[in-house]
């Protein structure tokens, strides 16, 4: 679901139109916060496609949630 | 007088228990503040979604922001002072703002700005492109703040309302209905909607043609008019069509 580019980066590896799957991730993680409503394209509320923590690419999109270790130091 | 004002690059990527403020919330503020003074009336803001690129110091989705206003000439100075100020004042730290102000009437060569707004949803152009065009065409371009890119966005922004056809504007269209449905007449009076057309082939709806409203349905920016898509109509046989959801419009 998920692979790490050369920056070391998490990039989401099914694409833009991954509904069903972005939602399910989105679902399954404690740090999703949705970015604002102006900004979801994805038609479940709760998806990484919706979250303020997606920075999206050409192809896809990076997740730049904070780690838990930066919380944890924080 | 018409102008219009566009934002880029206001904010920073959230972090983690600190909220910051978008772009286009940024946008309807400075709207609400010029009509607060009594300086002028504000149209709705409009999202135009510009290059995502490796080269681009986007935060997350590089879009710019942008309405239009209607003022007594006399104040334009006054708005351009206020909006820059704002930008000073209320961007997040380590964003690069840039404003832009167009007063269409000025403009004498509309193709050159069409054509950059448009550009910069396929190609990288710089600073310094789009200074050397707003010089030529008399556009106030302005840096807020951290390296100043959000200048190529803002007048892309500005660019692209102007064209009449990009963007989606912000904000759900809210209704009321006891059915869920709405005749075309009925929501272009109570919403900003000014036109209903088919997603499918561009077909304008007739004013008592019913549709079933959808969650959070969108305007976008088309012919200079606030349009809402529709489609056919799935499962319900008192209704013809349906509003498009967010998936179905995130290409405007």
């Amino acid at each position: 679901m998920w692979i790490i580019n050369e920056r070391g980066e998490q990039v989401f590896a099914q694409g833009q139109s991954a509904w069903a799957a972005a939602a399910q991730q989105a679902n399954l993680c404690p740090a999703f916060k949705a970015d604002d409503e102006d900004e979801w394209v994805a038609d479940q509320a709760i998806s990484c496609y919706n979250c303020a923590y997606r920075r999206w690419t050409q192809d896809s999109f990076v997740c730049c949630k904070p780690s838990l270790r930066d919380k944890s130091s924080a | 007088m018409h102008i219009l004002i566009s934002i880029d690059d206001t904010d920073e990527m959230k972090r983690d228990g600190i909220e910051v403020r978008g772009t286009g919330e940024l946008a309807g503020m400075i709207a609400a503040r010029i009509e607060e003074r009594g300086w002028g009336r504000c149209e709705p803001v409009t999202r135009h979604q510009l290059l995502v690129h490796p080269d681009i110091p986007y935060t997350s989705h590089n879009s710019a922001m942008c309405f239009a206003a209607h003022i007594a000439a006399h104040r334009l100075q006054d708005i351009t002072a206020l909006a820059g100020d704002f930008l000073w004042a209320e961007s997040a730290p380590g964003s690069d703002p840039g404003l832009c102000i167009v007063v269409p009437e000025r403009v004498l060569m509309p193709g050159w700005l069409m054509s950059f707004a448009f550009m910069a949803k396929n190609v990288v152009l710089t600073k310094d492109e789009a200074y050397e065009l707003a010089g030529a065409l008399g556009i106030h371009l302005s840096e807020h703040g951290g390296t100043g890119d959000g200048v190529i966005g803002a007048m892309a922004g500005a660019g692209l309302r102007f064209s009449g056809n990009d963007g989606r504007f912000r904000g759900k269209l809210k209704f009321k209905s006891a059915d869920n449905t709405l005749t075309v007449r009925e929501i272009c009076s109570r919403t900003i909607v000014e036109q209903v057309k088919s997603i499918k082939d561009g077909r304008v709806l007739d004013w008592e043609e019913r549709v079933l409203l959808g969650e959070g349905p969108k305007a976008v920016l088309m012919n200079g008019l606030a349009v809402m898509l529709v489609e056919s109509c799935t499962g319900d046989e008192s209704c013809w069509w349906q509003t498009c959801s967010k998936s179905q419009v995130k290409a405007y």
